[in-house]
């Protein structure tokens, strides 16, 4: 086109705001944290000489459990939130618009509400002389009368009803493009509804299901307020340890080499997932080929 | 060269290593209804498209009314554009869509209202004024397309398609509707169309063009009844082709010997000579299929074939049949009111003649 | 079907999960007693609900100065961050839709990791810089890094919504005489408009529900709502007020929400294409 708007200066001209801004307030403190993670930390909360120091520190003292934990605890939390995530999304997705639109707004409709409020909320109803409590003391007959506040469980529980919506809201607008005909098809096929929903759904979805468990994925990764309010010191997270080290020690080395692995334990499954996507395409684009090249074969023979 | 209206002087545009319109020169006259007319992936959009501006030929120039507009960008030239899915913007009303370019020219508010009810009004969309977009069907979009784009009175419209997105029904109403508003407003059209039927009942004049070239350019008769070449006799219509060498000429006949076939005679128009070959393209409604031999006739005698009937196809307006005739599989057209003039219906397997007055042969292409 | 009244079941237990902590936050806004959070005396007698903890928001009570504070703060830093990421993220999308080319990679790249990046990566490297170049943190830094967080949001919303735009109609308005300044203000950008809204709801919303990155960039003494509400870890007199305050944003939203829907409906069906 010869618009004026097309040419190179153009482009430089509507690029730079989001570039540069990006460029120095996300880029440039991301090279800066990588870069002090080589350093020492001098005792006056300042960043000392060039070393691996940090890095050795790192393998050392409780930091190893503490990532460990995170992990694990991130792995639970997105589990739960999946396997509660599928049936909602698919019954939300079986109704008509009406109701579709109604229940799907109601799902986000807690989120109008501060997170840290709600946060707040629930260690207001895990209070140890609280009626959540005392359900949980009736329940586990063990006799065992643990408290949930100050514990794993209390975040693992109040991190699945943060995450949750995020689960339900890509794996919904999946089901919604689903044709639910399939379904039908496959039971006319003989198939019982288990079934048709693990070999047909659930697959038809899997785009959804992919980036719900990033979505869960990542912020539980990063978690740092409900372990803050609700894990006591039984529950210390990365998230946590960074702002401890960063803030009140002032550990700046080991911060930034704790965002680090932050960052890699991120970026992995991340990486992964885009992986299999590429693969995902390029099969199905081999496997359209084939076809195509299958007919073409196909209609010179009849032709002949 | 520059005294002529709109004139494509050896324009060429390459995209990558396709080269989608090919050293192409042509000229049209003011007032004119002009169409390119060609398959999809022809160059005909482009041309229109380098017309427009957005497009910058790599080659070659483009002059309207003797100046030069090849480098100009499209808002400054005095040629708009009636784009294929109408390109209404959502956000306007109807009004303030048509009055868009009044307003961008700056002209005076009461002008612009009067011309705005003016052409709203030869649209016949004045009721619909303050609608938007999304609120009309497809043929009152089209129309108000139009409007937009003829309301500034540009030098050229260019339509891209415009019918593409209309069914039939209102294709054929569409069809009538802008040829009553080229009469109206007296504006080059420039018309852009895979349809065939379209370019021939609106064109004063057809561009036929075929891989980034024109394979002809003429009236609509002359295209459908003188085809330049093989290309344009099977893509406007259908037809029936038979290749062969002359073998014998007298006066302004021929006889065509093609392969697999008896011999045909045809009107030599072009004087070619014995030993030369040539296509010769007969179109299936001026072919007659009968059960009983053709009447003697006077002057240059018929062909006539006696064949064998392979398919009928009931089409409404006609019946096509499909005929084998030697090595040939020959398509004839019939009207159902001569139909009923018939003593005895044809049906599949019959013994029929074939046959059609040398003049209503026409050969297409010489090829030495 | 037994399969669909199986995850029906579960979506309804589900939901019930995700409102309980919200009625609550609405109940407890009534709490007499906002030490020991409960309705009920010392023994055992039911104690009634209280307004005052709303009176203390509306006049102003002293009690809750700082907390009204911290949350007009909020809404200035979110209005701001919300303006300029709009801004900002729509020439981003503009940008990332017309051009293809190794600029635009690197582009997107800056511009949609920090989606997947958890948000105290962003507040810890914003404390790095602002420490290396010793800025002293505040108003200034949170709004940066709110800002820098909204952007992408913005940017995605806007590119997702120009993914439907008809390039020919850009194309129309240059073909009738538009220059690309008249196409972009008068064509362009009222179709774009619904997108950039969403938008900046997004980012609106982001801005004004963060702690995390904040409590990194804040620096000492400046409290957005959610950083000061965190700070009272241990139970504090003013919970019930906090309570009640949110019960008025939640209100608030609904309302205004509501209104939104029932003046979208309206305009849809004054849209509605007549039969043609």
């Amino acid at each position: 086109m010869n618009s004026p708007l097309r040419t190179r200066r153009a482009e430089w001209l509507v690029t730079a705001p989001s570039f540069l801004w990006l460029a120095l307030f996300f880029a440039v403190p991301a090279v800066i944290v990588l870069a002090f993670t080589f350093h020492g930390h001098d005792i006056s909360g300042g960043v000392g000489e060039w070393s691996l120091s940090t890095w050795r520190e790192l393998v050392d003292p409780d930091y190893p459990t503490i990532i460990w934990n995170t992990i694990r605890i991130s792995v639970e939390v997105t589990i739960w939130s999946i396997v509660l995530a599928v049936p909602c999304a698919y019954a939300i997705a079986r109704m008509n618009s009406r109701w579709r639109a109604i229940v799907a707004g109601s799902i986000m409709l807690p989120f109008w509400t501060s997170f840290v409020v709600r946060v707040f909320a629930w260690k207001t109803m895990l209070h140890p002389d609280g009626w959540l409590q005392a359900c949980y003391n009736f329940l586990s007959l063990s006799g065992e009368h643990s408290t949930i506040l100050d514990s794993e469980t209390a975040v693992v529980l109040v991190s699945v009803y943060s995450f949750l919506p995020f689960a339900i809201m890509p794996i919904y607008t999946a089901a919604e493009k689903f044709d639910f005909s399939l379904l039908e098809a496959a039971r006319d096929l003989g198939a019982k509804n288990f079934y048709a929903f693990r070999k047909i759904f659930l697959p038809g979805i899997r785009q959804g299901l992919v980036s719900a468990v990033l979505m869960v994925f990542i912020p539980a990764i990063g978690s740092y307020v409900i372990p803050q309010m609700l894990g006591g010191t039984n529950c210390v997270l990365i998230g946590n340890k960074i702002f401890m080290r960063a803030i009140q020690n002032r550990n700046i080395p080991h911060a930034s080499a704790l965002a680090t692995v932050m960052a890699v334990s991120v970026l992995i499954p991340i990486g992964l997932s885009m992986w299999w996507k590429k693969r995902q395409d390029m099969r199905d684009r081999q496997r359209l080929e084939a076809q195509t090249a299958r007919l073409f074969t196909a209609g010179e023979g009849a032709a002949k | 060269m520059s005294n002529e209206f709109l004139v494509f002087d050896h324009v060429t545009k390459r995209f990558g290593a396709l080269t989608a319109v090919n050293d192409v020169s042509f000229s049209v006259n003011k007032g004119e209804f002009f169409s390119l007319l060609g398959p999809s992936g022809c160059g005909k959009t482009t041309l229109l498209r380098m017309l427009g501006g957005f497009e910058k030929p790599d080659s070659g120039r483009i002059f309207l009314e003797g100046k030069d507009i090849t480098d100009l960008a499209p808002n400054e030239r005095r040629v708009h554009t009636v784009f294929q899915n109408y390109a209404l913007f959502p956000t306007m009303t109807i009004w303030d869509n048509i009055a868009f370019s009044l307003r961008l020219a700056k002209l005076p508010k009461k002008e612009i209202e009067e011309k705005v009810d003016a052409i709203l009004d030869m649209i016949q969309m004045s009721e619909h004024a303050w609608k938007y977009p999304n609120q009309l069907s497809g043929g009152q979009k089209q129309r108000v397309a139009i409007a937009r784009a003829l309301v500034d009175r540009p030098k050229v419209l260019l339509l891209d398609e415009p019918l593409a997105a209309l069914d039939l029904k209102l294709r054929q109403h569409m069809l009538l509707e802008l040829d009553t508003i080229h009469d109206q407003v007296g504006i080059t059209f420039m018309y852009v169309t895979h349809d065939q039927g379209e370019a021939m009942s609106l064109s004063d004049r057809i561009a036929v063009i075929n891989r980034g070239t024109i394979e002809q350019l003429d009236g609509p008769a002359k295209i459908y009844e003188a085809p330049s070449s093989r290309f344009v006799a099977s893509f406007i219509g259908d037809t029936n082709f038979f290749s062969g060498e002359i073998v014998a000429t007298e006066g302004d006949y021929c006889t065509i010997r093609p392969v697999g076939f008896p011999d045909i005679r045809a009107y030599n128009d072009k004087q070619l000579k014995v030993g030369q070959k040539v296509d010769l393209s007969v179109r299936p409604e001026k072919i007659r299929v009968t059960l009983a031999p053709p009447p003697p006739e006077k002057g240059a005698s018929i062909n006539v074939y006696p064949s064998t009937v392979q398919d009928i196809v009931y089409q409404g307006v006609y019946t096509k049949y499909w005929i084998k005739s030697s090595d040939f599989r020959i398509a004839a057209l019939k009207p159902h009111s001569r139909f009923l003039l018939d003593q005895e219906p044809i049906t599949w397997n019959d013994e029929v003649f074939v046959w059609w007055h040398p003049d209503d042969g026409y050969m297409v292409e010489a090829k030495q | 079907m037994k399969r669909s009244m199986v995850s029906v079941m579960i979506l309804a237990a589900v939901l019930a999960f995700l409102y309980v902590p919200i009625i609550l936050v609405v109940v407890y806004g009534f709490v007499p007693n906002g030490i020991s959070m409960s309705f009920f005396g010392s023994d055992g007698s039911f104690l009634g609900f209280t307004g005052k903890w709303y009176k203390y928001i509306f006049t102003g009570h002293q009690s809750v100065r700082s907390l009204l504070e911290s949350f007009w703060l909020s809404l200035i830093i979110a209005g701001l961050s919300t303006l300029a990421s709009c801004a900002i993220g729509t020439t981003s999308a503009l940008a990332l839709h017309k051009w293809k080319d190794r600029l635009q990679s690197v582009h997107h790249a800056l511009v949609y990791t920090p989606l997947i990046m958890p948000d105290i990566l962003i507040g810890i490297s914003l404390l790095m810089l602002f420490a290396a170049c010793h800025v002293n943190c505040g108003f200034w830094t949170i709004l940066i890094a709110h800002i820098t967080f909204c952007v992408s949001y913005v940017a995605m919303t806007v590119l997702a919504r120009l993914q439907d735009f008809d390039d020919r109609i850009t194309e129309a308005a240059y073909d009738l005489g538009a220059g690309p300044w008249y196409a972009f203000f008068h064509v362009e950008l009222p179709i774009l408009l619904p997108g950039i809204v969403a938008g900046g709801l997004l980012a609106f919303t982001l801005s004004i529900d963060d702690v995390v990155i904040t409590s990194f960039v804040n620096g000492a003494g400046t409290n957005t709502f959610p950083t000061y509400v965190s700070s009272m870890t241990k139970h504090s007199r003013n919970l019930p007020s906090v309570f009640a305050l949110s019960t008025l944003m939640l209100v608030f939203t609904c309302v205004l929400v509501g209104l939104s829907k029932l003046i979208t409906s309206k305009g849809q069906s004054k849209l509605k294409p007549k039969a043609s």
